[in-house]
């Protein structure tokens, strides 16, 4: 009985083994190999070049440091503020306020609007000229702000759009709220604690492994952000270095300047970052993660 | 009747009807079938196929089947179809892309692809690589000053020349968007009330496509590249002039800072009065101020660029190619031939979108009558001394026509400037700095 469970649990195990083997593993692979070799898609044959395409991009490259700096600059800012305002939204929703679904609704559409439109919107509320935010500066007698185009104000910009659009964690936030369970807030209401003191003390352990879930996926999408370099500093514009986001510059070196041995070793490079924040993560998350079970 | 017989007239039946479609099919295998990539949707492509059906009409040896590609990834695509040994016979391709791939041997030489007693596309629209053809611009397109004429009526203000021989100097052209520029209060740029912080209409902006720079060095007697190609951005012709367009903003107050209009296209901004001159190309007309025209009553006008030293606008269009790796070249030559008579895009002419490939449109008064009498266009003559005559006599090709790898270069460069735009760095200085980066570029790398 035994052997044939494990007969039919590897049957139903191979559609996953060979996706992950094609579409995931092997392209891996490929990317790595490729990194060694000097090919655009219409060379006749790859041409081997050893480690020059590293040395290259870690020498030579005028793009490559500054697109670790901003990429790392923008996943911070945008995870750190995106928590802390999504778990606050999720606190709010979590209580009986009237019209509570339509908040939810309301705080949950931003994600869902396609990327394009958002960003555009942005972009005319960020205008120098005539953008709303300037107009309020304006009023108050302040010096206008290009904020998207003022090497300062465009991570920060960027940022406010990307927490701005964290409907998604606010849903998840509220999901985890709902198991807190209630019997730790009423022994705790009775033993006389603040809302602060129950907050920090119940609500937040209870939450870690939501939170650790949040900011692990959190970060790994905004380390991979490449929507607002395609929209607001795509081809034949001006690209200024706080819009060269490491997938940008993947794709703009691979799919528009067709140099695919270049953009693998980009690649390359870029998946060791973001799995070394992915790790550093993991390894931090084991002081102050709690499993109510006592997993771990 | 017996049951042999009636299997036999079956087979009868079924062979005739077999022998029938087979005849068909070898008739349709007469033609040689060839595909064209393009980008473009679905409503160019249902224009394109009626082009396509026009001139299977005309002939009956080849068949043309289309490949539609989005344009944004356009090129990755074709490169992807070049790794699986996949791409097409011929279609449009990016410039920027042209000798990257000529480079490669991936596009055909197209030299005989005209006959000597043949109408041929203007020589500024050929892409040359070592010296041979290797695709034609499928339109043709030069950059101007579009304008909204009511503002300057009723500034009281002359308008932009249509003429190249009475194009203004920088000077002229710094004093006449000074007057135009309006704060919130009314005063203009000259007026010492002016306040530069709360702007209502600017003098001139410019399409943030950032290759349309080149102009201004162009016109300042410098230049990006020298003929063999080789980088020359870094001439004092060359960086004055992409100062002076910073300057518009940070000295003069005139336009936006350079590259942060992007959110807005020239006929917003000339119907919303955020600016009173737009410097484009002259597809404007067809994508945008045509329409405008038509449905928000823009009054709009189009007059040459100003220039600093030389009298010049760059020109450019989409390119046909024949790929090397087509089985049939010479079909795919005759097509292309045939597609790029103006009579068989004449819908896209006739909208505006495109300029006219053949000479014989720009020196024929009646061809050009056809092509610029349109309502949705400005008056015949300002067209035909704004547009016409200057892509004449005053166009020179955008670099891309003879130079490999401008896009690397002007994706550095784009960086590169960056901190000019918002005054914190001289153009000259970041050009010094990075001149290596730049010709390493220009090298591929």
């Amino acid at each position: 009985m035994a052997r044939q469970e494990a007969r039919a649990a590897k049957l139903f195990l191979i559609p996953a083994f060979l996706g992950l083997t094609f579409i995931t593993y092997l392209p891996l692979i490929a990317v790595f190999a490729l990194s060694f070799f000097k090919w655009t898609a219409i060379m006749p044959r790859p041409l081997f070049v050893g480690l020059s395409n590293y040395i290259r991009l870690f020498t030579k490259d005028i793009f490559f440091w500054t697109s670790v700096k901003v990429t790392v600059q923008y996943a911070v800012l945008s995870v750190c503020a995106g928590m802390v305002y999504s778990l606050s939204i999720a606190l709010l929703l979590s209580r009986k306020v009237p019209a509570r679904g339509f908040f939810r609704a309301v705080f949950y559409v931003p994600y869902i609007i396609p990327a394009i439109a958002v960003y555009t919107s942005w972009a005319l509320l960020y205008n120098p000229d005539f953008g709303v935010f300037n107009a309020l500066l304006a009023s108050q007698g302040l010096p206008r702000i290009t904020f998207l185009a003022d090497s300062r104000y465009i991570i920060p910009s960027l940022a406010v759009i990307a927490v701005w659009a964290s409907g998604n964690l606010i849903v998840i936030f509220l999901a985890g709220l709902g198991n807190v369970p209630r019997v730790y807030h009423e022994a705790a209401e009775i033993d006389g604690a603040s809302a602060w003191q129950r907050f920090c003390r119940i609500t937040v352990p209870c939450m870690t492994p939501i939170i650790f879930y949040n900011l692990l996926m959190s970060l790994i999408a905004n380390m991979q952000v490449v929507v607002p370099s395609l929209i607001y500093a795509g081809s034949n514009r001006t690209t200024y270095p706080e819009y060269t986001f490491m997938s940008f510059l993947m794709y703009r070196t691979g799919f528009i300047n067709n140099d695919l041995s270049y953009a693998s070793t980009i690649s390359f490079i870029f998946f060791a970052v973001i799995g070394l924040f992915t790790l550093v993560l993991f390894v931090t998350s084991k002081s102050w993660l709690f499993y109510e079970g006592g997993d771990r | 009747m017996k049951k042999g017989t009636k299997l036999l007239s079956l087979a009868l039946v079924l062979a005739m009807v077999l022998s029938m479609a087979a005849g068909l099919a070898a008739q349709a295998e007469d033609r040689v079938t060839i595909t064209y990539s393009m980008w473009g949707d679905s409503e160019e492509v249902r224009v394109l196929e009626e082009t396509i059906k026009k001139f299977e009409d005309e002939q009956d040896k080849i068949h043309v089947e289309v490949v539609q590609i989005d344009r944004a990834d356009y090129v990755g695509a074709l490169n992807t179809r070049a790794a699986g040994n996949n791409l097409p016979d011929t279609g449009i391709m990016a410039e920027d892309a042209v000798l990257m791939w000529a480079e490669q041997g991936m596009l055909a030489d197209v030299s005989n692809m005209y006959g000597a007693d043949e109408a041929k596309p203007l020589d500024s629209l050929a892409f040359t690589f070592n010296g041979s053809p290797v695709g034609y611009s499928v339109s043709n397109e030069v950059l101007l000053t579009f304008y909204d004429r009511k503002a300057f009526a009723d500034a009281g203000v002359a308008s932009p020349p249509a003429s190249a021989d009475q194009a203004w100097d920088w000077d002229t052209f710094v004093d006449v968007a000074k007057q135009m520029t309006l704060d919130v209060n009314g005063n203009n740029a000259k007026s010492p009330d002016f306040d530069p912080n709360n702007i209502k209409r600017y003098g001139v902006m410019f399409c943030p496509d950032f290759w349309q720079l080149e102009v201004w060095s162009v016109t300042n007697g410098g230049a990006w590249y020298d003929a063999e190609g080789n980088v020359t951005i870094n001439t004092p012709e060359a960086t004055e002039a992409l100062q002076r367009i910073a300057d518009l903003s940070l000295v003069h107050h005139v336009a936006p800072q350079y590259g942060t209009n992007t959110a807005t296209t020239i006929d917003q901004d000339l119907v919303n009065g955020n600016t009173a001159m737009y410097i484009q190309g002259q597809w404007a007309v067809g994508v945008w101020l045509g329409n405008a025209h038509q449905s928000d009553g823009l009054d709009y006008g189009v007059g040459v660029l100003p220039y600093m030293q030389d009298k010049a606008t760059l020109n450019t269009g989409g390119v046909n190619v024949a790929f090397a790796t087509s089985q049939h070249p010479t079909e795919a030559m005759e097509w292309l031939k045939w597609y790029a008579k103006e009579e068989n895009s004449w819908g896209l002419i006739e909208s505006g979108i495109w300029m006219p490939v053949l000479s014989s449109y720009y020196t024929d008064e009646a061809l050009t009558h056809k092509w610029v009498d349109n309502p949705n266009f400005p008056p015949y003559d300002e067209y035909k001394a704004a547009v016409v005559d200057y892509a004449m006599n005053n166009a020179q090709p955008t670099s891309w026509y003879w130079v490999n790898n401008t896009n690397l270069f002007n994706d550095a460069l784009s960086t590169i400037l960056a901190p000019c735009w918002s005054g914190n760095a001289k153009v000259a200085d970041v050009i010094a700095q990075n001149i290596d980066a730049l010709k390493a570029a220009n090298q591929g790398n």
